[in-house]
C-alpha cells in the first residue's frame, strides 16, 4: 500500500471519487440515451470527463478504451489558443486531428466550469459523428489519401460565446454534413452532458468549498499514481520489443506496413516507444499520436490487474514515443479516419511485446479488431442511404482460459447490430450471422471464434467499401499456440465465390452478396497439451472438426459417444510431437506449426 | 366469517408469510427457506400460523407469492435441459449476443455460458422478410430431423426462434404443430408468443430464457398448489411478476419469464401503495438488506419500469453504461437500480490506501466478524455496532446474539490501523461510503433521468434501509424518510396490495404524424382485445377491468425511446398532435434539452397495461403498536467528528406518537431506525415513522 496524503481526510476522498465518477458517468448516460447515431450507441464511441482548470484529466466515464487519454491532448490545444480568453459562458469545440483531435468524425466539446469568478474545472466530452461531410458519406472512409478528402476541419474554436451561439459556426457546419439533423442532435446531447456537469460540479463546490475542491482534484490523480506506480514496480525490468505488420493501406496494396514497439520497464515507470513503426501512408490509417498513446495505455492497463481511476496520475507513469511522420504519428497532410485499424493492431503489438515482460498475463493476437463495412448510395427518390457495420468478434487465448467467442475487441466496447434492425432501416438484407468452425488459432487455451456475416443489397445499386486486415498477417499464437485463419471477403458464396482483396471499394448491384469473415484469435500454448475433454466439447459443438481434432491437437473423439479415446490420443499426440523432431515453437507463431519451423 | 389474504415471499435465507383480513389487520411468520423445495417451508410456516391463530382454513381467500424459483434456476444453470430450432444462418445468435463486455481492460473476462449449447441448437431452412413475405417456404423435414435429434438428446422443452416471426409467425406456429405431433411429451416456447418484437437476439434469449425455467416453475408452482390442497386451502395463487402486477399461477407456468423479479418487485409495489395513501407525487424506495440495495423512482402513484434487463448481471457501479453481463430478458420489469452493498458487505482497503465498501459479503456465512461465526473481515453490520446504531443484544428481538468486541477488533485491525484513524472515526466513514455507493443507485433512479432527488421522499425498507436511509437523505439534501411499520417483512405488503396486471406491446413504426389513424387504431384494438381476452379468462367481471395504454415514441433516428400516455378512446389527429407535444416535454424533462419542431417524432411501440382488480381493494390496517411507556434506554452512539459521541435514547414505534428530535434509535424485530441529531421523527396516522431531515 501506498503512501496517503496526510493533508487530506481519506473518508471525505473516498466520497469525493464516488462522487465526480459518478458526474463522469451521469454525462456519459446523457449522451448515450439520447444519441441519434448508431455509432454511439452500438459502439459507445464517445466519452465524458472531468479535467481541471489547467486541462489535466481528472477522472473519465466508463465508455471507449480508445479514448482513454485523447481530452488533455485536446484541452492543451484549446489552452494553447484561449488560456487567457475564456469566460463563463464559453463553449469551446474541435475535431482537427493536426491541433488536438483524433480523426474528423469525433468533435470534442468543453465547457469550462467557474464558481465566484474562478476557472475550477472543464467538462469535456468527444462524440464520433455521422457524418461530417468529405467525399465519401460517414466521412470514414480508409481510402481517402489526404485529410482534406475527409470532411470539415475544426480548429479550437468557441461555439458559444459568454453564452451566445456561434452562428457562424454552425451555419458551416451544416452546410457541410450531409445529415445535420443527425450532427446537431448528437452536438445538442454533448452540450446537454457539459451542462449536466457543471450543475452537479457546482453543487459540490457549494458543499465543499472551492479550495477542498481543488485540492481533492489534484489527490484524485495522485491517487491514481500510487496505484499506477505500485502496480508498475511489481513487473519485472527490462526492455520488450515486437513487430507485427497490417496486410497494406488499401492504396499500396501488397505492402507490408510495419508496427513495433519497444517497451521499457524501469522501477515504477513504463516507456512505449514506437520508433521503427512504418512511416506514415498514403491511406487514411494514420494514427495521431493521443491515438497511439490510447492503444498503449489499454494494453498496460489490461495487464496491471487493479482498478485504477482513470486520469493524469496513470499518464505521469506511462511515457509513449511516436516520431512524427510515422504511421503512430501522422503530420499534415496524412488522412486518418480509419486509424482504428492501426490502433486496434497496435494493442496487439503490445500484449506481444508485454508476453515477453509477463508471459502469464497477456492473451494472444485477437482477430485484429474492428472490420469496417458501409453500404451507401440512393434509393431511387434520390433519398441517400448509409449503412456502416463495423465487426469484431475474437479474443486471443488467455494463459487460464481460451479466447473469447463473439466478443467485442478490448480496445473498444462495442455492440453488433441486430440484423433485423439492420434489415428493417436499409436496403441490405442480412443472410447469415454465424461461427465458422476450425478458424480458431488451437492451443492449450484456443483462440476465440470469429462469425461470418453476409449482406444482399436490394437496392439497384450501391457503393460498398470494405476495411479489413489480418489477411496475410494472421493473428499470431503465443508459446506453442498457432495463429488464427485469416480474415476474408467473398463475392457470391453461393456462387462464383470471388475472392476479393481486404480493403477496397467496388459497385455493387441489386441482389449481389457480399460475405465478410472474422480472421480467427491466436491461441496460447501447445495444443498438444489442452484438455482432451475441450477438444471433445468443441467437436460435439461443430466448432472443431473431426478431422482437426486429430490433426491439430492429437485428440481422437469418438462421435457416437462424443468421448475421446485416451490410448488413441496418447499415440497420435506421440506421432504429432515426432513430427516435430525434438525442435521447440518459438514464442510467437505467426505461421501454422510445424510448417513455420520448417520454414526456418 | 371474516378472510385472509397470505403473502408469501421467499428470500435466500429466510421466508416471511403474511396473513391480513378484511380489516387489513395483519399476522406475521419468519420461518426459515427450505432450499430443497420452497413449498415445504411455506406449508410449514402457514400451518403454524393457521394453528397458533385458531384461523379456520376456509376462511383463507387467495395466496400471493413472491418467489426466486426462477430466477435461482437462471442464477444456478440449474434449469431445463433446452433445445432451440431457429433459422439457418442464426445459429449462433444466442452466443453471439451482442459482443458488449460489462468491464474495460480486463483480460480475465468472460462470457456467461449460453443456455443451450451449440450442438443442442438446429438450423431450419425457411425466411421470413422484415413485411411478413414468406421468402423461403419452411422445410418440414429438416423440423422434424431436428426435433428427432433434439428428443434423442432427451431435451425437456425446445424454444424455437425465427427470423423476423414478430412480423409473420405461421413458420414459427408450425414447428409448434409439428413438436406436439412428433414430440408430445417435449414442452416448447415459440418466439412469437413470448416476444413478438424485433430484434433477434432479445428474442430469442428471452423465448431461450423462458423455456429454460418454465418446467422447473411448473413443478414448484404444481408441488405448491398440490401441497395446499392437501392441507384443504383451495385458494387460487396468485405470483407477483417483474413487472409489480400479479398473475395466476397457470399464466405464470406458461409465462415464467415474467416472474423472474418476484421478489424485489413486491417493496416497490408496496411503497407505491404507500405513496398513494399518503398523498406524495414524488418518491424514492430504498430497500436494503444483507447483500444489496435496491432504488427505485414511484411518480404520481406509478412505478417506473424498464423494457429490458439483464439477469445475473453481478452488482457493479456504473453498470448502467456497462452493459453485457448476465442473461437478456426483454420484458418489463420495475426499473431498479441495484448496488452490492448490505449489512454484510466487507470493508477493505485498497492498494492506493483508500477505504471501500463492498461489493463483496461476508454473505450468510461466515457473516459479520460479530456473528462470531469465524470471520474475521469487517462488514457494515461490525461498523454499525461499533458506532452503537445496532444494538448487539436485539437483533431479531434478541434471538441472535452479536459480539461487540469481534467488530471492534476487526475494524480497528483492518480499517482503522491501516488509515491512521481512530476506530469511531474509520466505522463512521465507512458508513459513509456505504451510503455514498448506495447514492449511485438512488442517482441512476433520479438525476440520470432528469428528476431532482430533493424533490422526492425516500421510503426505506427491508433490515438495513431505515439505518442508513437518513445518512443518505443528508447527503442528497431530500427532506423526508419514511420508514413503514414491519420495514424489514414490507416486501410482503407489497404482494397484498398488489393487482393483477399484464402488458403487451407491439412494435409499431410510423411517423406521429403521419400515422395512418385508422391503422393506429386498429392496432391499438387488437391489443386491448387481446388484454380483454386474458382478464376474462383470469375471471374478470367488466367492472373489475381496467386498461391504460402508452406509446413508445423517439425523434426519427434516435436510438432510444421514452413512454408517454396516450389518450383513451379513438385516437384523433388533435390527440396524436398532443402525443408528440407530451413527448417533447418528456425529452425535455428527461435529458435537459429538445429538438425543435422541424424534427418528426416517431412511435416505436405501443403498449397496453391491463389491470384485474380484486373485489375489494387491498389494504392493510394501521398495526397495533407498542409504546415502552417512558422506559426508555439510552446508549453511546457516534455520529461524526464534528458531533462526536451522544447519549442516544432508545425507542420503540409506538414512542414516536410525539415528535422526537434526533438522536434516537427505534429499536424492532426486523430493523433498525436511526434518526440522527438535527432530525426530528414522528408517526403518522398510518404508524409510518416520518423522520424530517431538517429538523
Amino acid at each position: 500500500m501506498q503512501e496517503r496524503n496526510p493533508a487530506i481526510d481519506p473518508i471525505e476522498f473516498e466520497l469525493f471519487k464516488n462522487a465526480i465518477f459518478s458526474v463522469a458517468d451521469e454525462m456519459a448516460l446523457t449522451i448515450h440515451r439520447t444519441t441519434y447515431s448508431g455509432v454511439l450507441r452500438d459502439n459507445m464511441d464517445y466519452s465524458t470527463a472531468f479535467c481541471d482548470a489547467q486541462g489535466k484529466l481528472v477522472a473519465q466515464g466508463l465508455t471507449l478504451p480508445g479514448h482513454l487519454g485523447s481530452m488533455p491532448t485536446a484541452l492543451a490545444a484549446v489552452m494553447k489558443k484561449f488560456a487567457d480568453n475564456m469566460h463563463e459562458g464559453d463553449i469551446f469545440a474541435l475535431n482537427d486531428p493536426f491541433e488536438g483531435g483524433m480523426h474528423l468524425p469525433d468533435i470534442f466539446v468543453f465547457k469550462p466550469i467557474f464558481f465566484a469568478g474562478r476557472r475550477l474545472a472543464i467538462a469535456s466530452t468527444i462524440c464520433h459523428h455521422t457524418d461530417v461531410g468529405g467525399r465519401v458519406p460517414g466521412s470514414n472512409a480508409s481510402d481517402s489519401t489526404e485529410i482534406y478528402q475527409e470532411g470539415l476541419r475544426i480548429a479550437p474554436m468557441k461555439i458559444y460565446e459568454r453564452g451566445v451561439a456561434n452562428e457562424t459556426f454552425f451555419t458551416f457546419l451544416e452546410r457541410n454534413v450531409r445529415v445535420p439533423v443527425k450532427v446537431f442532435g448528437d452536438l445538442r446531447a454533448q452540450l446537454a452532458a457539459c451542462h449536466i456537469a457543471e450543475q452537479a460540479f457546482l453543487d459540490l463546490t457549494r458543499h465543499l468549498g472551492a479550495e477542498r475542491i481543488v485540492a481533492l482534484m489534484a489527490e484524485l490523480i495522485e491517487y491514481s499514481e500510487r496505484m499506477t506506480r505500485a502496480a508498475i514496480g511489481t513487473l519485472p525490468d527490462g526492455v520488450f520489443d515486437f513487430e507485427d505488420f497490417i496486410d497494406d493501406d488499401g492504396i499500396d496494396v501488397g505492402k507490408p506496413i510495419r508496427l513495433y514497439v519497444k517497451i521499457t520497464k524501469q522501477g515504477e515507470k513504463i516507456t512505449a516507444d514506437w520508433t521503427g513503426t512504418s512511416p506514415q501512408v498514403k491511406g487514411a490509417i494514420n494514427n495521431t499520436w493521443s491515438y497511439t498513446r490510447s492503444a498503449s495505455l489499454c494494453a498496460i492497463r489490461s495487464i496491471l490487474g487493479v482498478d485504477i481511476p482513470n486520469n493524469e496520475g496513470v499518464f505521469r507513469c506511462v511515457e509513449v514515443i511516436a516520431p512524427p511522420g510515422t504511421i503512430a504519428n501522422g503530420v499534415l497532410p496524412a488522412a486518418c479516419a480509419a486509424r482504428g485499424l492501426t490502433g486496434f493492431r497496435m494493442v496487439d503489438t503490445m500484449f506481444g511485446a508485454l508476453a515477453k515482460m509477463v508471459p502469464d498475463r497477456v492473451m494472444a493476437s485477437s482477430d485484429g479488431g474492428n472490420s469496417g463495412v458501409s453500404i451507401g448510395g440512393y434509393d431511387k427518390n434520390r433519398k441517400p442511404f448509409i449503412f456502416v457495420d463495423f465487426t469484431c468478434s475474437a479474443w486471443g487465448g488467455r494463459p487460464w482460459a481460451d479466447g473469447l467467442d463473439g466478443n467485442s475487441n478490448i480496445f473498444a466496447n462495442m455492440a453488433g447490430q441486430s440484423c433485423e434492425v439492420i434489415e428493417a432501416e436499409n436496403p441490405v438484407e442480412i443472410p447469415c450471422y454465424e461461427f465458422i468452425p476450425d478458424t480458431m488459432g488451437p492451443g492449450k487455451y484456443r483462440g476465440g471464434a470469429p462469425f461470418r456475416r453476409d449482406y444482399r443489397l436490394l437496392e439497384e445499386e450501391a457503393v460498398l467499401q470494405v476495411r479489413s486486415d489480418r489477411r496475410t498477417f494472421r493473428p499470431y499464437g503465443l508459446f506453442g499456440g498457432q495463429p488464427g485463419k485469416p480474415s476474408m471477403n467473398y463475392l457470391d458464396p453461393d456462387g462464383a465465390n470471388t475472392v476479393l482483396v481486404s480493403k477496397f471499394c467496388m459497385n455493387l448491384k441489386r441482389g449481389d452478396v457480399f460475405r465478410h469473415e472474422v480472421a480467427g484469435a491466436g491461441g496460447y500454448g501447445d495444443p498438444l497439451e489442452r484438455a482432451p475433454e475441450a477438444v471433445v466439447k468443441d467437436a460435439r459443438n461443430e466448432m472443431v472438426s473431426l478431422e482437426a481434432a486429430r490433426n491439430d491437437y492429437g485428440v481422437i473423439v469418438d462421435p457416437r459417444t462424443w468421448t475421446h479415446d485416451a490410448a488413441a490420443t496418447a499415440r497420435r499426440r506421440a506421432e504429432l510431437k515426432a513430427l516435430r523432431r525434438g525442435l521447440t515453437a518459438p514464442p510467437v507463431l505467426r505461421q501454422p506449426w510445424p510448417d513455420a519451423i520448417a520454414a526456418e | 366469517m371474516p378472510s385472509y389474504r397470505i403473502g408469501v415471499d421467499i428470500g435466500g435465507t429466510f421466508t416471511d408469510i403474511v396473513f391480513m383480513d378484511d380489516d387489513g389487520r395483519f399476522l406475521t411468520k419468519k420461518v426459515s427457506s427450505s432450499t430443497d423445495n420452497y413449498a415445504h417451508a411455506i406449508i410449514a410456516g402457514m400451518e403454524e400460523v393457521f394453528a397458533e391463530a385458531r384461523i379456520d382454513k376456509a376462511e383463507a381467500l387467495e395466496v400471493l407469492h413472491g418467489t426466486t424459483v426462477a430466477s435461482n434456476a437462471l442464477l444456478e444453470l440449474t434449469g431445463a435441459k433446452t433445445g432451440l430450432i431457429t433459422t439457418k444462418g442464426f445459429r449462433d445468435v444466442l452466443e453471439i449476443r451482442t459482443l458488449r463486455m460489462p468491464r474495460l481492460y480486463d483480460l480475465h473476462w468472460d462470457k456467461p455460458p449460453p443456455l443451450v449449447e451449440r450442438y443442442l441448437r438446429h438450423e431450419v431452412n425457411e425466411r421470413v422478410d422484415r413485411l411478413g413475405n414468406v421468402q423461403v417456404a419452411l422445410d418440414e423435414r429438416q423440423v422434424e430431423h431436428a426435433i428427432d435429434k433434439l428428443v434423442a438428446e432427451r431435451v425437456e422443452v425446445i424454444a424455437v426462434t425465427l427470423i423476423h416471426s414478430y412480423a409473420n409467425p405461421a413458420h414459427e406456429r408450425r414447428i409448434a404443430e409439428i413438436i406436439r405431433e412428433r414430440a408430445p411429451g417435449t414442452k416448447f416456447c415459440i418466439s412469437s408468443d413470448v416476444l413478438p418484437e424485433i430484434k433477434e437476439y432479445e428474442r430469442t434469449s428471452t423465448t431461450v430464457i423462458n423455456a429454460y425455467v418454465l418446467p422447473v416453475v411448473e413443478r414448484y408452482l404444481s408441488s405448491l398448489i398440490a401441497e395446499l390442497k392437501r392441507i384443504k386451502v383451495a385458494t387460487p395463487v396468485l405470483l407477483m411478476q417483474s413487472n409489480g402486477g400479479l398473475t395466476t399461477a397457470d399464466a405464470a407456468m406458461r409465462m415464467p419469464m415474467n416472474i423472474i423479479e418476484s421478489g424485489p418487485a413486491a417493496g416497490v409495489v408496496g411503497a407505491q401503495l404507500l405513496a398513494k395513501r399518503l398523498g406524495i407525487g414524488k418518491v424514492i424506495s430504498f430497500d436494503m438488506g444483507g447483500t444489496t440495495a435496491k432504488a427505485s423512482l414511484i411518480e404520481d402513484g406509478e412505478v417506473t419500469r424498464a423494457h429490458e434487463y439483464s439477469v445475473g448481471s453481478g452488482i457493479m457501479i456504473g453498470s448502467r453504461l456497462l452493459s453485457g453481463a448476465g442473461y437478456t430478458l426483454k420484458v418489463p420489469a420495475i426499473d431498479l437500480a441495484e448496488v452490492g452493498a448490505g449489512g454484510g458487505s466487507i470493508i477493505w482497503i485498497d492498494p492506493g490506501g483508500q477505504p471501500q465498501v463492498g461489493p463483496r459479503s461476508a454473505g450468510a456465512k461466515p457473516g459479520p466478524a460479530c456473528y462470531g461465526q469465524g470471520g474475521t473481515e469487517p462488514t457494515i453490520t461490525d461498523a454499525s455496532v461499533v458506532l452503537g446504531y445496532i444494538n448487539p443484544g436485539f437483533i431479531a428481538g434478541g434471538t441472535v446474539k452479536l459480539d461487540a468486541g469481534l467488530a471492534e477488533r476487526a475494524m480497528l485491525d483492518k480499517v482503522a490501523k491501516p488509515l491512521g484513524l481512530d476506530l469511531p472515526r474509520a466505522a463512521h466513514g465507512a458508513y459513509r461510503i456505504a451510503a455514498s455507493n448506495m447514492i449511485r443507485a438512488i442517482k441512476a433512479v433520479s438525476s440520470e433521468r432528469g428528476r431532482d432527488p430533493r424533490e422526492y421522499a425516500l421510503v426505506a425498507f427491508g433490515g438495513n434501509g431505515p439505518l442508513f436511509a437518513t445518512g443518505m437523505a443528508r447527503e442528497l439534501r431530500l427532506k423526508r424518510v419514511i420508514v413503514p411499520p414491519a420495514a424489514g417483512l414490507f416486501s410482503c405488503f407489497g404482494l397484498l396490495c398488489s393487482d393483477v396486471e399484464y402488458h403487451f406491446t407491439r412494435t409499431f413504426r410510423r411517423l406521429v404524424l403521419e400515422a395512418d389513424l385508422s391503422e393506429f387504431n386498429r392496432l391499438v384494438g387488437e391489443l386491448e382485445g387481446e388484454a380483454q381476452a386474458r382478464l376474462v379468462a383470469d375471471g374478470f367481471p367488466a367492472a373489475r377491468r381496467v386498461y391504460t395504454r402508452t406509446a413508445h415514441l423517439h425523434y426519427q433516428g434516435q436510438i432510444y425511446d421514452l413512454s408517454v400516455p396516450l389518450a383513451a378512446g379513438a385516437l384523433t389527429a388533435k390527440a396524436l398532435a398532443e402525443l408528440e407535444e407530451a413527448f417533447g416535454q418528456e425529452h425535455e424533462r428527461t435529458y435537459g434539452h429538445r429538438a425543435g419542431k422541424e424534427e418528426p417524432v416517431e412511435v416505436v411501440s405501443i403498449q397496453v397495461i391491463a389491470h384485474g382488480l380484486p373485489e375489494m381493494p387491498r389494504v392493510p390496517a394501521e398495526p397495533a403498536l407498542t409504546r415502552s411507556n417512558g422506559k426508555v434506554g439510552s446508549r453511546r452512539a457516534y455520529f461524526g467528528p464534528d458531533v462526536g459521541w451522544l447519549e442516544t435514547p432508545i425507542a420503540t414505534r409506538g414512542d414516536l406518537a410525539t415528535r422526537t428530535q434526533g438522536p434516537c434509535i427505534v429499536e424492532e424485530y426486523d430493523a433498525t431506525t436511526l434518526v440522527p441529531p438535527g432530525a426530528a421523527a414522528q408517526l403518522d396516522d398510518f404508524g409510518n415513522i416520518v423522520i424530517d431531515i431538517e429538523g
